[in-house]
C-alpha cells in the first residue's frame, strides 16, 4: 500500500509537469501577450523593448528552461498584468474557490445521492418522474442562465439575497446552488442508474427472496457496488468544480481562482495561467489518488494496479 | 415551517448595507467591470486602474472638463523658460496622506521612479523626452527636455504624471506602496480586497477642501447583467457602460437614471491598405464611405447614442477642425466602384470585429455587412476575442475591413501619429509621404494658431484619403442612482470628488 | 411508459424541427431588419419575437435545432469512439501503454473543461467547427475513465474468468463478453454527454468563445440574450426552453435504450 501511494505521488508530479509543459506550449501559441497589457498609443519600438526585457524575444527553448527552473522553486514569475508574484496571486484566490466548491459538494452529497437512491428504489413512481425532471433540467439549463435568473428573482425583485460578492452566508447561497446544480443532477442520475443495476443483481434478488428488508439489502450490498461509477464520476467532477466555477464566479462576482484563470487567459497573462494550472492540476490529481484508493475499499475484488 | 422562517430571517439580516444607510452616511458604491492592476501610480497604463487611483493621487495640472484647458492642481502656475525648459510653481501647504509634505522633491522622485528601468513602468516611454527634473527651490521645479516638446503640457495634465511621495517611496519601497498607496488626493486608502472591492475614505485635509462623499467603494462585477441587477437592487449607486437598449428600463425602474456624456473615444471601420486588396484603391475606399449609412447605424443599432464623425478627429479633440461628411449615397458608391473597375456583386470582403469591447461592436459590424449587402457586396463577419483581434491587427492578418475604437482621443497627436503610418502597430493605412510629413510637422508646432492650421489641413487630407469609414464618438452611458448627484465627463474620468449624496 | 413516450416524442420533435426548419420558418434566420428590432412575441409575422437586429426568433430557434443536433451528434460520436475504445483497452490490457494513457487523461482532466476548450479556441479560432474540436478534445476522457472502471470490474467477474479458462482468445473475450457489459455504461454516459455538450456550447459562448453570430446556435443565442435580459425576456426564454426540452428528450431516450440493452434491470 505504501509503495502504491508513493508511486502514485510520483505519477502526480509527472502529471503536473506534463500539464505545465502542454499549457506552456498552448499558451505561447496563442499569441503575443505584450500588446495586451500595453497602452494602445505606445510606440512599436517601446513595445519591443518591453518584450526584450521580459524575455519574450528569446527562443522558445530558452524561455521554457527558464520557466522550469523557476517553477521548481515555486517561482512562476511576475504577473504581466498586475506586476506581482504570480503564484502568490493564485494562492490568494484559492480559498475562495475552495469555499464555494466545498459548499457545492456538500449540497450535492446531501441532496443528490439520497435523491438518486430514492428514485431507484421507488422506480416509476411520481417521485421518480419528478426526480428525473429535476435532474435533467439541472443538466440542461446552463449555469449562467440559472444564475442570472436567480439574481433577478432573489436579488432584484425580492431583495432577499445579495446579487454578488462575498460577505456572509447569504452571499454563498446562490453561487453554491448554481455551481452544485449541474454536478448534483449528474450525480443523482448516475446514482439512480447504478443503484438500479445493483438492485437487479442476483445476490440482491436472493437476499430479498430470503426475506431481508429492502433498506437492509440496499444499504449493505447494492450501494457498495453502485458506488463505483458514482465515485468515479464524483472524482472527475470535483476536480472540474475547482476551476469550473469559472462561470459562477464571473456572474456572482466571486473573487476566486476560476475567474482569475479565465481573465489571465484572455489577457495572455502567461505566468498566472501557468501558476493556476499548477495549483489546479496538483489538487485535482491528488483528489483522484484518493478516489482510486477508495475503489479498493469499495470493491475488494478490484485491486488497482 | 418555523425553521424556514428563521432561515429567511438570518439570511435577510446578513443582507448588504441598504441604500438608506449609505445615504445617511454619505457613502457611494461604484460598480466597475474590472479591478485596478496596482495601487502604485504611474506604473501601469490602464483606464480602470487610473480612474480609481486618481481618487488618491493628484496631478500637477488638471484639465477643465468642458473647455479642455489646463487648470492648476498641485502646480499653481507654469511658464516656459526656453524651448526645452518648463518651470512649474508648486502649491504650498499640501501634505500626503501619511503627513509627509509635498514639495519639489516629490516631483523629482516621481520622474526618477518612472524613468528607472527597475520600476518597469509603462510610462517610461511617455516621458522619454524629459532629461531631468531640476529642483529650483522647495516649491519650484523645472522640467528639462532633450528637444522642444510642446506636448509636455498635455502629458502633464493627464494621468501620466501622478505625484508619488518621495520619502515613503525611499523608505518603504515600491512594492509596499503598490499594496498600500499614499498620495495627496481627496480620498485615503482603506482596503483593497482583490477582485472584490476597493474602499477609500474622505481625506479631511485635502488642499481643495474635503469631498462631500465620506466613503467611496469600488465594487468589481465583471458580468454586465449582474452589475445591472446590483444597480436595480440598490447595491451600487453608479455603473458605467449601460447599453443603449436598456436605458429605458433603467430610467423606468425608479431607482436610477441614465446620464450620458459624449466621449472623446471614437469608433471606426478601418479599410486595410497595408496589404494587397481592393481597399488599396482610393475610389473603392470613398465608395465604401458612401455605401455605409452611418446615420442609420446610429439610429437603429445604437438607439441614437453616438455622435457621427466625418474625419479622424472628433469635436471632443482639442485639435479638431470641421470637415465635410461623406454622404450616404448608394448611387455615387456604385459609380465609384465602376470607375475603379470593381463589380460590387462579385466583391467578397471579410470584416474582423471584436466582441463587447466597444458598444455593440458585434452588432454594428453585422449591420454594416447587411448594409453592404444591399449593394450586392458579400461581407463575412469574423468575430474575434479581443487578444486575437489585436494580434490580427498588429500582424496585418485581418480581413479587408476591421472594426476598432480609439481613445481617449483628446489630443490630435495621439490619434494621427499612431494610426496613419505604416510602421505603427495599429495602423491600417500608411506609406503616404505627404501625410507623414504633415503629421511630423504638426506635432512639433508650439504656436497655437500654426498648430490649428496644420491640423485642419491634415484632417482634410486624411478625410479625402478615406482610410476609414468614419463612424462616431461613443456616448458613455452611466447608470446613476436617484440619490446621487454626479455627471459623467467626456474624458471618461469617474471621479467621486465631484459627487454629492442627496437624501431622498 | 410515460417516460418512454415523452423521450421519443421530444426527440422526434427536435429531429423534425431540425429537418424541416427551412420550411417551418418563414424567415431567413440571418436576415436583419432594423425596423423590427426587439419585438415581443405575438408581433405580426414574428410569433416568437425578434432579436436586437430584427432577426426572427422562431426561425433562429428552429435552425438552432439543426446546430444542436449537429454539435451534439458529432461530438458524441467522436468522443464515444475515441474514449470508449481507449477506456476498454486500458481496462483490459495491463502494462505501460495503459498507464501512459491514463496519465494523459489525468493531465487533460487537471484543467477544467471550460478552460481547456477556451485555450483551444483561442488558438484555433472561434466558430462552429472549432467548437466541435474543443468539445471533443475535452469530452473523450469521461468515457475513458468510466469505461475503464467498468472494464476492470467486469474483467474479474466469474463468467469472464470462466470463458478465459475455457481458452477463449483475448479479442473474443473483449468483444463477446466485456463489451456488452460495458455498452450500457457507454450509452448512459453518451446520453448524459449529448445534452451536456449542447449546454457546454452555451457556456463557451457565454465566455465569448463559442459559435458566433449570425449562426443560430441555442447556446450562443442564450449567451447573447443575457445583455437583454431585462428588456427582452423572450430572447432567453425560447432558446432556453428548446435547449431544456431537447436535453430532456434525449436523456429519456437514453434511459429507454439502456433499459432495453440491459435485461437485468427488468426487475
Amino acid at each position: 500500500m505504501r509503495r502504491y501511494v508513493i508511486s502514485r505521488l510520483a505519477q502526480t508530479a509527472l502529471v503536473v509537469f506534463l500539464a505545465l509543459t502542454v499549457v506552456f506550449g498552448l499558451v505561447r501559441l496563442s499569441g503575443d501577450p505584450v500588446l495586451l497589457f500595453m497602452p494602445t498609443d505606445i510606440q512599436a519600438k517601446d513595445v519591443d523593448e518591453f518584450r526584450q526585457r521580459l524575455g519574450f524575444n528569446d527562443p522558445l527553448a530558452v524561455q521554457y528552461a527558464r520557466f522550469l527552473g523557476g517553477a521548481v522553486r515555486g517561482d512562476f514569475g511576475q504577473s504581466l498584468r498586475y506586476q506581482r508574484d504570480a503564484l502568490g496571486l493564485v494562492l490568494e484566490r484559492l480559498p475562495a474557490t475552495l469555499l464555494l466548491a466545498g459548499t457545492a459538494v456538500a449540497l450535492t452529497l446531501v441532496v443528490a445521492i439520497p435523491l438518486g437512491v430514492v428514485s431507484a428504489v421507488r422506480r416509476d413512481t411520481l417521485l421518480d418522474h419528478l426526480g428525473t425532471l429535476a435532474t435533467v433540467l439541472g443538466q440542461a439549463v446552463p449555469g449562467f442562465w440559472l444564475g442570472l435568473m436567480l439574481i433577478y428573482v432573489f436579488g432584484v425583485q425580492l431583495r432577499w439575497l445579495p446579487t454578488g460578492g462575498t460577505g456572509g452566508i447569504a452571499h454563498l447561497v446562490m453561487p453554491a446552488t448554481v455551481l452544485a446544480a449541474f454536478f448534483a443532477a449528474r450525480i443523482a442520475r448516475l446514482t439512480r442508474s447504478t443503484v438500479l443495476e445493483a438492485l437487479g443483481e442476483d445476490y440482491v434478488l436472493t437476499a430479498r427472496a430470503k426475506g431481508l428488508r429492502a433498506t437492509g439489502v440496499i444499504g449493505k450490498h447494492a450501494l457498495r457496488n453502485a458506488a463505483i461509477p458514482v465515485v468515479t464520476l464524483a472524482g472527475l467532477e470535483i476536480g472540474q468544480l475547482l476551476g469550473g466555477a469559472v462561470i459562477t464566479e464571473t456572474i456572482f462576482a466571486w473573487p476566486g481562482l476560476g475567474r482569475l484563470t479565465v481573465q489571465a487567459l484572455l489577457n495572455r497573462d502567461f505566468p498566472v495561467v501557468l501558476a493556476a494550472v499548477f495549483v489546479t492540476s496538483a489538487t485535482y490529481t491528488l483528489i483522484n489518488l484518493v478516489v482510486d484508493l477508495a475503489y479498493g475499499w469499495l470493491d475488494p475484488r478490484v485491486r488497482v494496479t | 415551517m418555523r425553521v424556514l422562517t428563521m432561515l429567511v430571517a438570518v439570511l435577510v439580516a446578513a443582507a448588504p448595507a441598504l441604500a438608506q444607510d449609505r445615504i445617511a452616511r454619505k457613502e457611494i458604491v461604484v460598480g466597475l467591470a474590472a479591478e485596478p492592476r496596482t495601487m502604485l501610480a504611474v506604473t501601469i497604463v490602464d483606464w480602470t486602474t487610473n480612474t480609481q487611483l486618481e481618487h488618491m493621487y493628484d496631478r500637477l495640472l488638471d484639465r477643465d472638463p468642458k473647455t479642455l484647458k489646463p487648470k492648476p492642481m498641485l502646480a499653481t502656475g507654469f511658464r516656459i523658460v526656453n524651448d526645452t525648459t518648463w518651470e512649474f510653481t508648486l502649491r504650498q501647504g499640501v501634505k500626503f496622506h501619511n503627513g509627509e509634505p509635498f514639495n519639489a522633491q516629490s516631483v523629482k522622485a516621481t520622474l526618477e521612479y518612472i524613468q528607472n528601468p527597475a520600476s518597469k513602468s509603462h510610462y517610461q516611454a511617455y516621458w522619454k523626452a524629459v532629461k531631468e527634473v531640476q529642483v529650483v527651490n522647495d516649491h519650484t521645479v523645472r522640467f528639462v527636455t532633450d528637444k522642444p516638446w510642446p506636448a509636455l503640457l498635455d502629458r502633464i495634465s493627464l494621468t501620466d504624471f501622478l505625484v508619488l511621495p518621495a520619502k515613503a517611496l525611499k523608505e518603504q519601497g515600491a512594492e509596499k506602496l503598490a499594496q498600500h498607496p499614499i498620495g495627496t488626493g481627496p480620498f485615503r486608502f482603506v482596503e483593497w480586497k482583490r477582485d472584490e472591492r476597493l474602499v477609500m475614505e474622505r481625506n479631511p485635509d485635502y488642499w481643495a477642501g474635503p469631498a462631500e462623499v465620506s466613503r467611496v467603494t469600488f465594487r468589481f462585477i465583471p458580468e454586465f447583467s449582474a452589475r445591472l441587477a446590483a444597480m436595480l437592487s440598490g447595491e451600487i449607486d453608479i455603473m458605467k457602460d449601460v447599453p443603449p437598449h436598456v436605458v429605458d428600463a433603467v430610467d423606468r425602474s425608479g431607482r436610477a437614471k441614465v446620464r450620458s456624456a459624449v466621449s472623446s473615444r471614437i469608433n471606426y471601420l478601418a479599410l486595410m491598405t497595408l496589404k494587397p486588396g481592393p481597399m488599396q484603391d482610393i475610389r473603392v475606399r470613398r465608395a465604401m464611405n458612401h455605401a455605409v449609412d452611418v446615420d442609420e447605424l446610429i439610429a437603429r443599432v445604437l438607439q441614437g447614442r453616438a455622435t457621427k464623425i466625418c474625419g479622424p478627429l472628433s469635436p471632443a479633440n482639442v485639435d479638431w477642425a470641421p470637415v465635410e461628411c461623406y454622404k450616404h449615397d448608394p448611387g455615387r458608391a456604385q459609380a465609384l466602384f465602376k470607375e475603379a473597375g470593381v463589380d460590387p456583386a462579385k466583391l467578397q470582403l471579410t470584416l474582423d470585429t471584436p466582441s463587447g469591447r466597444y458598444p455593440l461592436d458585434k452588432d454594428v459590424s453585422q449591420a454594416i455587412a447587411a448594409q453592404l449587402q444591399r449593394l450586392g457586396i458579400k461581407v463575412n463577419v469574423v468575430v474575434n476575442e479581443w487578444g486575437t483581434h489585436l494580434d490580427k491587427v498588429k500582424n496585418r492578418t485581418t480581413g479587408e475591413l476591421f472594426y476598432l475604437g480609439w481613445g481617449p482621443a483628446i489630443f490630435g497627436q495621439t490619434v494621427v501619429e499612431p494610426l496613419f503610418k505604416a510602421d505603427q502597430t495599429y495602423a491600417s493605412y500608411g506609406n503616404n509621404k505627404v501625410v507623414d510629413d504633415k503629421v511630423a510637422r504638426a506635432i512639433t508646432l508650439v504656436d497655437a494658431k500654426a498648430r490649428a492650421a496644420a491640423y485642419a489641413e491634415l484632417q482634410k487630407l486624411i478625410h479625402d484619403e478615406a482610410p476609414w469609414v468614419f463612424l462616431w464618438q461613443q456616448h458613455d452611458l452611466y447608470g446613476v442612482a436617484g440619490h446621487v448627484d454626479w455627471s459623467p465627463r467626456a474624458d471618461e474620468k469617474v471621479w467621486m470628488y465631484e459627487a454629492k449624496v442627496t437624501g431622498r | 411508459m410515460i417516460r418512454r413516450v415523452l423521450g421519443v416524442g421530444l426527440t422526434l420533435a427536435v429531429l423534425t424541427a431540425a429537418l424541416a426548419a427551412p420550411w417551418l420558418a418563414r424567415h431567413d434566420p440571418a436576415r436583419t431588419d432594423f425596423s423590427q428590432s426587439l419585438r415581443p412575441p405575438g408581433t405580426h409575422g414574428h410569433p416568437l419575437g425578434t432579436d436586437q437586429l430584427g432577426r426572427d426568433l422562431l426561425a433562429r430557434v428552429l435552425h438552432g435545432a439543426r446546430l444542436a443536433l449537429f454539435i451534439g451528434g458529432c461530438t458524441m460520436v467522436v468522443t464515444a469512439l475515441v474514449g470508449g475504445l481507449l477506456g476498454l483497452l486500458t481496462g483490459w490490457v495491463e502494462g505501460w501503454p495503459s498507464t501512459v494513457i491514463m496519465r494523459l487523461c489525468d493531465v487533460q482532466l487537471s484543467f477544467p473543461f471550460i478552460l481547456l476548450a477556451m485555450t483551444i479556441n483561442v488558438i484555433v479560432g472561434l466558430g462552429l467547427r472549432n467548437i466541435i474540436v474543443s468539445l471533443s478534445a475535452a469530452g473523450w476522457v469521461v468515457y475513458a475513465r468510466v469505461v475503464r472502471g467498468e472494464a476492470l470490474s467486469v474483467k474479474q467477474r466469474d463468467f469472464v474468468q470462466a470463458a478465459a479458462a475455457l481458452g477463449a482468445g483475448r479479442a473474443r473475450l473483449l468483444f463477446r463478453h466485456v463489451l456488452p457489459n460495458v455498452a450500457p455504461s457507454i450509452v448512459v454516459v453518451a446520453s448524459l454527454q449529448f445534452s451536456q455538450f449542447i449546454v457546454a456550447e452555451a457556456a463557451i459562448s457565454f465566455l465569448g468563445f463559442g459559435v458566433q453570430p449570425p449562426t443560430p446556435a441555442w447556446g450562443s443565442m442564450l449567451a447573447e440574450s443575457r445583455d437583454f435580459l431585462y428588456v427582452a425576456w423572450w430572447l432567453a426564454a425560447f432558446p432556453g426552453a428548446a435547449l431544456a426540452l431537447t436535453a430532456l428528450g434525449v436523456n429519456l431516450l437514453g434511459d429507454w435504450l439502456r433499459d432495453t440493452l440491459d435485461p437485468r434491470l427488468r426487475v
